[in-house]
């Protein structure tokens, strides 16, 4: 079995896919014949539809080997190399490719469109965007572009996007690129060309790139029509909602606009965390710039429709909770976990104050295994501003990982303005689908926290609960992006604790309640577990 | 944890489960305060009598959503039944007692009525009031699914499937209600679903105790349900308080017709001589008021619930 196909649960519908994919790569290592490539393409066109990069361009070297001169999964190669951070290497692929296609070939506008695309990348990755190296990328990508656009009858709608949106760009980096190109005409007839495609034919990005035209024109109106349209669209996913998202803030900048562009992405943001799989990733700013901002209501109600300002607000009380959710630290060095703040009483120690309920993996007494010892340990509350940190002065109860791998430690001084979070009283019922969230403080990045969307999948808890440990229900949820954060609060739809996070993502996961098989799952314990062992 | 039955009102239905996601989905959808019911540890249930009076599960799941009101089915008038037969004197006398709460039309007159279009879409949408031809259906099914449930009627709504109604649907409820594992435990009932939970609390020696009681679009102000709700049904001492160990929240519309005029129980229902329902009064949306999901979305209902669910 590939790493691909470890790492995918039993039960998820790409399995089948990474399988059929796994059977091609197998066949073409021998003698392919017309057959076997035919059949490789055919997976390789599902790869690029379900986004596996990874093993598109594992299965897209493996066609090039047996028929360089099959343009479709070359362009197709190329892509999944841009998708997977390797825009260099792209570049290597398709430029040969553009060069030796006729202009009148259907994949020469995609190829010369996904160099365009490489070169994109590569200048948004730049971190200096006035560097010599990132102003090339962007001459290179505006050329690449171009180039579709001037050729005759080539179809070029989402190569003339990308024009009109690196120009914007660069207009406002004050980077001078393509002084002779009117971005504003190009939108224009970027619009054209929209109009012209029939309904029944509008792919899941047509909305999305009707309001990029429009953000070229300074048209907001139509920005917020067009993102309307896009949002209520079944058929857009919390992928497409992302990407968009990353496009209005890297590309457009809409972040930097207080008056219109900020509104927008807070809309965008409050639909993405209503998708299933929605995650939402927030610097200290960002959370602070949505919390501290006046509710658009009247664009949310125009774009979203009755329930927008709910949906805001629900969003709103996440972040407001995401404040009582603290990083630990291994004091100056790194992050080693997340905790969240109780009321000690809550938890059932005789005393008023506030507490951190974090992992005994993650900090424990004994320095045991990895946890970091609470003299090292710094709770850091990431999501306040100004950020406060502060030391532990003791761990007065805390239950091994093979229980409820649960630490409460007491703080030297208490934080102040943020509540502590409650406990709900029950978990979600699990006769229909429920979905849960985490917010926490994965390592090694430098977002401040993420907020995540997970399917819940099992729980021990009563009535019809199993638990195999006394005292400990456990509770199975699984995101299709995850991301490690020990000691994180599981909450419901309404922002109650159910449950401490402390496995992430890991695969070959026993199912819960004597169900035969394992899964991948992200494991919690049950809040009200870990208070009922508290009482005496 | 709190659990809830729901019990349904007059009508075909769509199949058990899809009717019950609905509801949960009304509770849960827009406004200022969703109640999620399962997200919230709270298990739900429903009692199911629909086939109990009707040939097949209503297939236009989406009607029932109570979005649109152009259609029999979207304002409770799905399953077009015939106006009901008198099984004896008393029984006629009922129904045209009950037929005159809600129109001078004589059984002839309504019969003459147009048939209901079938549905065309928002273009049908009407305005108040809402035409015979939707009105009809309603008060067949209206009249027919109570006076056969009180009255206890055979019926056979599909070959092979023949019940006494009022024996099937009480044995039923009996068994969803004991179902229940979690308290709190609340009975939510809609339109004649509340003349079932009244009838099953205050009749039936073997019903399970509850923690509390919500009715909404209930005919239970209406005399001629009253007056066969007894044995059991007194003015001075109606309020089940055998089996329902706390709460009753009345919600009504004024402008529902199912609750007829007099939407308020408190005054029929009471404990000891002491009014003891809690009635609230709410506005629904549109022409027809009666709709289970537009009470759903009442924030005054689901403030009532998640308190009684302590939630």
């Amino acid at each position: 079995m590939t790493a691909d196909l470890a790492a995918v649960p039993p039960d998820d519908p790409r399995l089948a896919l990474l399988r059929d994919a796994d059977d091609v790569l197998d066949r073409l290592r021998g003698t392919a014949g017309d057959g076997d490539l035919a059949t490789a393409r055919t997976v390789a066109r599902r790869l690029r539809g379900m986004r596996e990069f990874r093993m598109l361009a594992r299965v897209g070297e493996a066609v090039g080997r047996q028929s360089p001169t099959d343009a479709v999964v070359r362009c197709w190669y190329g892509q999944a190399l841009i998708e997977t951070g390797q825009a260099t290497a792209a570049i290597d692929v398709l430029h040969p490719l553009a060069k030796k296609l006729p202009r009148t070939d259907a994949s020469w506008p995609e190829a010369q469109g996904l160099i365009g695309r490489a070169y994109k990348q590569i200048f948004f990755d730049a971190r200096d965007k006035h560097a010599p190296a990132a102003r090339e990328a962007l001459k290179q990508a505006v050329t690449a572009y171009r180039a579709v656009m001037e050729a005759p009858g080539a179809s070029w709608t989402w190569q003339g996007i990308n024009v009109v949106a690196v120009l914007a760009a660069a207009r406002r980096l004050k980077i001078r690129v393509a002084p002779g190109v009117d971005h504003v005409a190009l939108a224009r007839q970027v619009l054209r060309g929209l109009e012209q495609v029939p309904v029944d034919k509008r792919d899941e990005w047509h909305a999305a790139t009707a309001a990029e035209a429009y953000l070229a024109l300074e048209d907001w109106e139509n920005v917020a029509s067009r993102l309307g349209v896009y949002i209520v669209n079944a058929d857009v996913t919390a992928f497409h909602l992302a990407s968009t998202l990353r496009q209005f803030t890297e590309v457009w900048g809409l972040g930097d606009d207080r008056h219109h562009g900020q509104p927008l992405l807070a809309i965008l943001q409050a639909q993405l965390m209503q998708k299933p799989g929605g995650c939402l990733e927030f610097t200290q700013a960002e959370a602070s710039r949505l919390q501290t901002s006046p509710v658009p209501t009247g664009r949310l109600e125009a774009i979203l429709g009755h329930d927008g300002p709910r949906t805001y607000r629900w969003m709103l009380m996440g972040l407001e909770r995401a404040k009582s959710v603290a990083a630990i630290e291994l004091r100056g060095l790194r992050r080693h976990g997340t905790g969240f703040l109780m009321r000690a009483r809550d938890l059932g120690l005789d005393r008023d104050d506030l507490v951190v309920l974090t992992n005994h993996h993650v900090v424990n007494a004994q320095a045991s295994g990895e946890a970091i010892h609470p003299a090292d340990a710094e709770v850091v509350f990431e999501a306040l501003s100004p950020v406060q940190r502060i030391d532990v002065d003791d761990v007065p109860w805390s239950s091994p990982p093979d229980r409820h791998d649960a630490a409460i430690l007491t703080l030297k001084s208490q934080p102040q303005g943020v509540q502590p979070l409650a406990a709900a009283r029950a978990l979600p019922v699990l006769d229909e689908p429920q979905r849960v969230y985490v917010i926490g403080y994965p390592g090694g990045r430098e977002l401040a926290f993420s907020l995540q969307d997970n399917e819940l999948l099992d729980h021990e808890a009563p009535p019809a609960g199993k638990p195999v440990i006394d005292g400990v229900a456990r509770l199975h949820y699984r995101a299709p992006t995850e991301g490690g954060s020990s000691g994180s609060p599981v909450f419901n739809d309404e922002w109650g604790v159910i449950g401490l996070h402390h496995l992430g993502g890991k695969q070959g996961v026993s199912r819960l309640n004597g169900k035969p098989g394992t899964y991948g799952a992200n494991e919690g314990l049950w809040i009200r577990a870990i208070i009922d062992e508290r009482k005496p | 944890m709190a659990h809830v039955t729901f019990i349904h009102g007059i009508s075909n239905k769509p199949e058990a489960d899809e009717l019950l996601k609905i509801w949960r989905r009304a509770l849960a959808d827009t406004g200022d305060d969703p109640l999620a019911l399962g997200s919230l540890g709270v298990s739900s249930s429903l009692v199911y009598w629909a086939d109990v009076m009707y040939a097949a599960p209503d297939p236009d799941v989406s009607a029932h959503e109570g979005v649109l009101e152009n259609t029999p089915a979207a304002v409770d008038g799905s399953g077009n039944p015939p106006l009901p037969t008198p099984v004896s004197p008393e029984s006629a006398a009922f129904i045209e007692a009950l037929r005159r709460e809600l129109t001078d039309l004589s059984d002839a007159e309504i019969a003459a009525a147009p048939q209901a279009p079938v549905a065309t879409g928002p273009k049908g949408l009407e305005r108040v009031p809402l035409p015979w031809a939707l009105k009809k259906p309603i008060m067949a099914a209206f009249l027919r699914d109570v006076h056969h449930y009180l009255f206890n009627v055979e019926i056979t709504p599909r070959p092979g499937a023949t019940f006494r109604v009022q024996d099937e649907i009480r044995r039923r409820t009996l068994d969803r209600i004991a179902e229940a594992s979690s308290r709190p435990h609340i009975v939510v009932s809609h339109s004649m679903g509340t003349v079932i939970a009244y009838d099953c609390l205050k009749r039936v020696q073997d019903c399970p105790d509850v923690d509390g009681l919500i009715t909404l679009g209930s005919p239970l102000g209406l005399d001629e349900v009253q007056d066969k709700l007894r044995p059991g049904w007194s003015r001075d001492g109606g309020f089940p308080v055998e089996k329902v160990h706390g709460d009753w929240v009345n919600v009504f519309d004024r402008l529902d017709v199912v609750c007829g005029a007099d939407p308020h129980l408190s005054n029929d229902f009471r404990r000891q001589r002491i009014g003891a329902v809690m009635d609230v009064a709410v506005q629904n949306s549109g022409a027809w008021r009666h709709s289970a999901t537009k009470y759903y979305r009442q924030p005054r209902l689901r403030q009532e619930l998640r308190r009684m669910l302590g939630v």
